[in-house]
């Protein structure tokens, strides 16, 4: 039982990071269509930005976010403007390429800079403990659940009274008409995906105490965010962080109750399954 | 229709392509001549994987699973069992068409959508890469593997450079014949209905099960052999290059920056990426961990900014654009 109960607590701890670093690319997707296959990558890069600022100015992660979320929104908004607006109107999948693309200048830029080797950033709260009965949690994991679920239930409020949410849900709605109301599209999109690449900075942080991190991390962050989005359903908020939950609980349960491959195949597992048998969830599956 | 596809088999152009096969192998470098093969090996999958992505417009990241179980099954066969490797090849090849006939089921059972296709598949390349990983009888994380080549035909072995040459160009050839075949006979006019317009396919009474069956089977048996050869060639079976989806991911950029969907578009993205990469590693890799695949990234970025229909259609342009003028200049 304490077992059953300790994998509970790691898997909801997890898998609400897992559903913010999925919100940022759900929220692009919905307003410009854009897949962003170097969303591991920009996870990366903000994390190596935190080690980078912590061997400079010895600054804790959670600090550096002053530093990293300006930084990697910038980033985010030039990418936008300069490299995917000029491919809106084109095949998604040459739109998916051109990421993937981003994705190996992203990574090698990293390890050009970093090196190969796994790096730890370390933190004031790394090896800090709560312990709640039979339940053994780790303190950074508990910030990374709370910050979560507040940037979630933040995002949702933006969306829904302020105008800058309203545009996007304008342009999420019909782009068409959104344009025809006055609202400028490219600005709203780009504003959006420099946004989720600034939530991401944000992520990145959270996730950073404790865990080892090398450049050719990306593409598995990736891999996990698509799995979550696509779960959650599109701008369905809760539904979002609900698959992050689902997916963390699955890693948590499938690795203590499993061997370790069967334990790495269940989040696989679920989530071809769900997409099988619960589409209606995805509400693009029916803009086929 | 299909003289088209006896036009092309006549064309001038392989009598080119067999007499510069002939002469310039054993006058390259055996560096030079790698990258020839490897480019060969891309041209063929890249091809391959055109037949579903490209005509049929299903994004299969699933391809890996194929090219996974044609190298590292053929190989564990060989070492485990003592199976000829030539049987371990019909065996994987045989296995490849059955995942790649359940792949399609499931896209047309379920009424997938273009995303949750791609993701779908994504999902099983990612569980292949941890079953290959955990279980030891395809090698687990460590890899396989295969004893030397000797040359001995009968055993799968064509003795190294110059016959791996053959043997890799033997098949990128035979995988842009199947495609040109494909696109001029009614299976490619089916695909291309069904990419444009599901709907208006069925109910014009086309057999979509049918074909997108036909489609996924033949093009995953063609990249299962394409698979085994390659493992050949390269002696051992590596699971991180062989059965992670970056060995897809990298096929799906070559087909879509040469052109979707043409019969030659992913031949010559191929040949283009391939080379490219390989001399930037050459020249680069040695001097700054990243540098290559860096520079190799910024290359892809400013291709498809530039070209964002694929580079075979920006050369036709060029080309019909060119031709006239030409004309009215004599």
């Amino acid at each position: 039982m304490a077992e059953f109960l300790q994998a509970l607590a790691q898997g909801l701890l997890i898998g609400s990071t897992y559903g913010l670093l999925a919100l940022g690319m759900g929220l692009v997707y919905g307003v410009s269509g854009v897949v962003n296959f170097s969303h591991g990558d920009f996870i990366s890069l903000g994390m190596f930005l935190c080690l980078a600022l912590y061997s400079a100015l010895a600054l804790d992660p959670y600090v550096s976010l002053v530093i990293t979320v300006p930084l990697m929104t910038v980033i985010g908004g030039l990418v936008y403007w300069y490299l995917l607006r000029p491919m809106v109107g084109h095949q998604f999948l040459m739109v998916v390429q051109l990421t993937l693309g981003l994705s190996l200048v992203l990574q090698n830029g990293i390890l050009m800079v970093f090196g190969g080797q796994p790096a730890r950033t370390p933190s004031v709260v790394e090896s800090k403990l709560l312990i709640l009965g039979d339940v053994v949690v780790r303190v950074p994991h508990v910030i990374a659940f709370v910050v979560s679920f507040a940037m979630a239930i933040g995002l949702y409020i933006m969306l829904r009274s302020t105008d800058f949410g309203r545009s996007i849900r304008a342009v999420h709605q019909n782009a068409h008409a959104a344009a025809l109301m006055g609202i400028d599209v490219s600005r709203v999109q780009t504003l959006t995906f420099a946004l989720g690449i600034g939530i991401l900075a944000i992520a990145a942080a959270l996730l950073l105490p404790g865990t080892p991190i090398q450049p050719a991390q990306g593409l598995r962050y990736t891999v996990i965010t698509l799995i979550v989005v696509a779960l959650g359903g599109m701008t369905n908020f809760v539904g979002i962080m609900l698959g992050g939950l689902i997916i963390g609980l699955s890693e948590a349960y499938g690795t203590i109750y499993l061997s370790d491959t069967l334990g790495m195949l269940l989040p696989y597992g679920i989530f071809v399954l769900i997409m099988l048998f619960r589409p209606q969830g995805l509400t693009w599956s029916s803009s086929r | 229709m299909r003289q088209e596809f006896y036009k092309t088999l006549m064309s001038p152009v392989w009598l080119v392509i067999l007499v510069l096969a002939a002469v310039l192998p054993p006058l390259l470098p055996s560096y030079y001549l790698h990258i020839v093969i490897l480019s060969l090996v891309y041209v063929a999958l890249a091809s391959a994987w055109n037949i579903v992505g490209g005509m049929a417009g299903q994004i299969s990241l699933a391809h890996s699973l194929f090219i996974g179980t044609g190298a590292m099954l053929s190989t564990a066969l060989l070492l485990k069992l003592g199976v000829n490797m030539w049987l371990g090849l019909v065996i994987s090849a045989v296995i490849s068409g059955a995942m790649g006939a359940m792949i399609a089921w499931i896209d047309f059972r379920f009424q997938l959508g273009h995303l949750s296709f791609v993701l779908i598949t994504l999902a099983f390349a990612e569980m292949g890469t941890v079953i290959v990983e955990g279980w030891d009888f395809l090698g687990g994380a460590s890899g396989l593997l295969l004893p030397q080549d000797k040359g001995d035909f009968l055993a799968f072995q064509f003795g190294g450079g110059i016959g791996a040459f053959w043997v890799m160009l033997v098949l990128a050839i035979a995988s842009i014949l199947i495609n040109v075949a494909i696109l001029n006979a009614p299976l490619g006019y089916y695909l291309r209905t069904i990419r444009d317009n599901e709907n208006a396919a069925r109910a014009i009474g086309v057999n979509i099960l049918r074909y997108k069956v036909a489609a996924m089977v033949i093009s995953a048996m063609l990249s299962s052999v394409i698979g085994t050869a390659y493992v050949r060639y390269l002696t051992f079976a590596d699971p991180y290059l062989l059965v992670s989806p970056i060995i897809i991911i990298e096929i799906v950029l070559f087909a879509t920056v040469g052109g979707l969907g043409r019969a030659y578009g992913p031949a010559f993205g191929a040949l283009l990426l391939v080379p490219l990469g390989e001399i930037l590693r050459g020249k680069l890799g040695g001097t700054l961990p990243g540098l290559h695949y860096f520079i190799y990234g910024v290359v892809v970025i400013a291709v498809i900014l530039m070209s964002p229909r694929g580079l075979l259609p920006l050369f036709e342009k060029w080309f019909s654009r060119a031709r006239p003028k030409a004309a009215t200049t004599k």
